[in-house]
């Protein structure tokens, strides 16, 4: 069966390979006639200076040389947008440690050269990665698109997960913006994919429980509404298969951008050694809470094929954990922002091995 | 990031030239260049502006610069493609802790580390290309007031890590503004996510000191109502270092409501009559009045001159509004 699966899957590739090389070839071609052309993409409205219009028809036609050579079949990756993982491709490639993070923290760039004017590689660093990257928004594909929707879907769960628990403190006031991002801030960036994938649309739901706790948040009906709105969600992360999700490989790509923003709320939500935002704090607690949540679902996996990351990310994933002693702030953190930045990088640092030996 | 190595400022003395360099804010900003034969402009006089001790703490110690955020125009790297202008920015949203006053500390989400958020200038026609990157934890957009299409409107969330380019043409002339346009949006406003966006006529307006104000309003306890506001982030602070402008001399205000929760605020100023050019959309003023009300992301450019010295207050004519700290002073000088 998976045989076939894996055919399939393969035959669907070279189809869309092909597709790809086609398209590719058809830009090139217009763009030899007129460099108007460049402007299928929608920032090379105006064409850029002529050093940028040669790197960008340089990278087209290193990309059209790649379709046609299986192995190097890999869109650029975008180093305005993409997550961790895929940055990782960049630092493996280069072999310098915390390079990922080093690019993402010097964001935005408008054009690839930006990552020498901005001091992240060296001009000669540059020009080994420079066809690996770029700065076009690409619609995802593949796993990097199934991370990206997983991670959305994850950030509703850690949402909702905090939510509950302030519900079941008898804090409605708390619970509700932890019921309203989800359906403000995330959905309509999982909306566009629901069709594809198959999902039924589930932002009723999501508005129905955060119309009831706003409106009669002692309402007995809230437990429900509120389990409609998690069997939603919970669909919407049953349209990626059981065993991509039990991948570690893809996993932790999930856990460790989830996990960044969990690091990034967190910093967010404390001033003067104080927490003074109770919300950044609780979405930091809900996030960590579902990491740990999908980190079960690879944890055998991970202690039978990588012992020593899975050491350190059980290690590491207790100590996140002692920052949020209860849904309910305490005055003061238990644990810096220095610590947890320190823990969480370590996790990404971790997590290449895995990617390196996938 | 680096502010200073973006910072082109635009001289039009006989002509336009570009300068890259290290300087803030400079007294000629606006002596734009007059093409058509017109006289040299006169060199606009921007006095001095010696700060008090009180100032100076307050601006180390409370990580905003009301001063930085009045006279100071982020004009973008600036290039020629396919002989058209191009003006690049680079905006990043982030979170920040600001001491609103000696008690009030209020953790910020902001462009750029400053709220408002730098105030973007460009020349209608000229190409805009905004780098936005998200690094402030919940996602956060950038959606601008003016013309271009949907796909560049800033209404998808960037998650926390990211970023994206937005770009259009610079249209149509006047004054706009940002904001995050995630919702809940009062919030994510409320919390410093915006800034001004000017659009200048691609003929000149006359020579002026130019002054960016813009009001905002802080919701410290987060129960939807605003506890403190402010001119341009910090409250009251226009009043403990009154702004120095010259006697007899065209101000140009460039004046913008963000105050959420609050339905409408009022601009007025106290011992004059301003001429009102609504959302900067005209050359000739459409009305002049001593108070104008402004709902909120309302903007106008106002101009005034002041006959005589002395110091003049200026605030929203909603006087609790005023007294809790959206209040300044003009000091004018001969």
């Amino acid at each position: 069966m998976s045989a076939i699966i894996s055919f399939i899957s393969r035959a669907l590739k070279a189809l869309v390979k092909s597709k790809a090389f086609f398209l590719l070839f058809t830009l090139s071609l217009v763009s030899a006639i007129a460099i108007a052309a460049c402007s299928n993409e929608p920032k090379a409205s105006i064409p850029s200076n002529p050093a940028t219009i040669e790197s960008k028809t340089e990278s087209k036609s290193g990309t059209q040389k790649d379709a046609m050579t299986p192995s190097h079949n890999k869109a650029k990756i975008n180093i305005n947008e993409a997550i961790l993982s895929e940055l990782d491709k960049v630092e493996a490639k280069l072999g310098i440690a915390g390079l990922s993070n080093k690019i993402q923290a010097a964001r935005p760039y408008t054009k690839v050269e930006d990552l020498v004017t901005k001091k992240v590689v060296t001009a000669e660093q540059f020009a080994q990665i420079k066809d690996m990257v770029g700065t076009e928004t690409i619609e995802l594909t593949g796993e990097a698109k199934d991370v990206d929707y997983l991670t959305k879907l994850g950030l509703m769960k850690g949402h909702m997960i905090v939510a509950k628990e302030l519900l079941d403190l008898q804090k409605p006031d708390q619970a509700l913006p932890h019921i309203e991002h989800p359906v403000e801030e995330i959905y309509a960036d999982v909306e566009g994919q629901l069709k594809e994938r198959k999902v039924k649309e589930f932002k009723q739901p999501l508005m129905d429980l955060q119309q009831l706790v706003k409106s009669k948040p002692n309402d007995p009906s809230i437990a429900a509404k509120y389990n409609d709105a998690i069997a939603s969600i919970d669909s919407a992360i049953a349209a990626i298969p059981e065993t991509q999700r039990q991948s570690p490989k893809f996993s932790l790509q999930v856990i460790n951008t989830i996990l960044d923003t969990a690091g990034t709320e967190y910093r967010a939500a404390i001033a003067n050694d104080k927490i003074k935002e109770i919300i950044e704090y609780q979405d930091s607690r809900g996030f960590t809470i579902y990491v740990e949540q999908l980190y079960k679902s690879i944890a055998s996996a991970m202690e039978k094929q990588h012992p020593d990351v899975h050491k350190q990310f059980t290690a590491s994933l207790e100590k996140l954990k002692s920052a949020y002693p209860s849904a309910i702030a305490p005055d003061k953190p238990v644990l810096s922002v220095a610590d947890m930045a320190e823990l969480i990088k370590g996790n990404e640092q971790a997590a290449t091995k895995v990617y390196a030996k996938s | 990031m680096d502010r200073q190595r973006r910072k082109i400022l635009e001289l039009g003395l006989g002509g336009i030239g570009l300068i890259g360099g290290a300087i803030a804010c400079s007294p000629i900003i606006s002596n734009r260049n007059n093409e058509n034969n017109q006289p040299t402009p006169k060199k606009i006089v921007i006095p001095p502006m010696s700060l008090n001790e009180a100032a100076q703490t307050r601006i180390k110690t409370s990580g905003l610069d009301p001063i930085a955020a009045l006279r100071e125009f982020d004009y973008g790297k600036v290039s020629q493609e396919n002989g058209r202008t191009v003006r690049e920015f680079e905006l990043t949203a982030k979170s920040k802790t600001v001491k609103l006053n000696a008690s009030t500390d209020f953790i910020t989400w902001n462009v750029n580390d400053r709220v408002p958020g730098p105030t973007l200038r460009a020349t209608e026609g000229d190409h805009v290309r905004i780098a936005f990157s998200n690094q402030a934890g919940h996602a956060h957009s950038l959606h601008f007031h003016g013309e271009h299409a949907s796909e560049m409107d800033g209404v998808k969330p960037i998650r926390n890590g990211a970023a994206t380019i937005y770009e259009f043409e610079a249209k149509p002339y006047g004054v706009h503004l940002y904001h995050c346009h995630v919702a809940p949006v009062a919030r994510h406003i409320g919390k410093g996510l915006y800034g001004m966006f000017i659009v200048d006529p691609p003929t000149p307006r006359p020579p002026a000191d130019e002054l960016v104000l813009i009001m905002g309003g802080y919701d410290i306890d987060g129960d939807g109502r605003n506890e403190m506001y402010a001119f341009n982030g910090l409250p009251h602070f226009y009043m403990q270092q009154p702004i120095a402008v010259q006697q007899n001399q065209l101000l140009r205000l460039y004046v913008l409501n963000m105050i959420e929760f609050d339905p409408a605020a009022t601009f007025h100023v106290h011992a004059n009559i301003f001429q009102v050019y609504r959302t900067g959309r005209g050359m000739t003023p459409t009305e002049e009045t001593d108070v104008i009300t402004m709902g909120t992301a309302e903007r106008h450019i106002l101009e005034l001159q002041y006959r005589f010295t002395g110091k003049y207050m200026f605030h929203p004519h909603q006087d609790a509004i005023a007294e809790a700290g959206c209040m300044g002073l003009f000091n004018v000088v001969a």
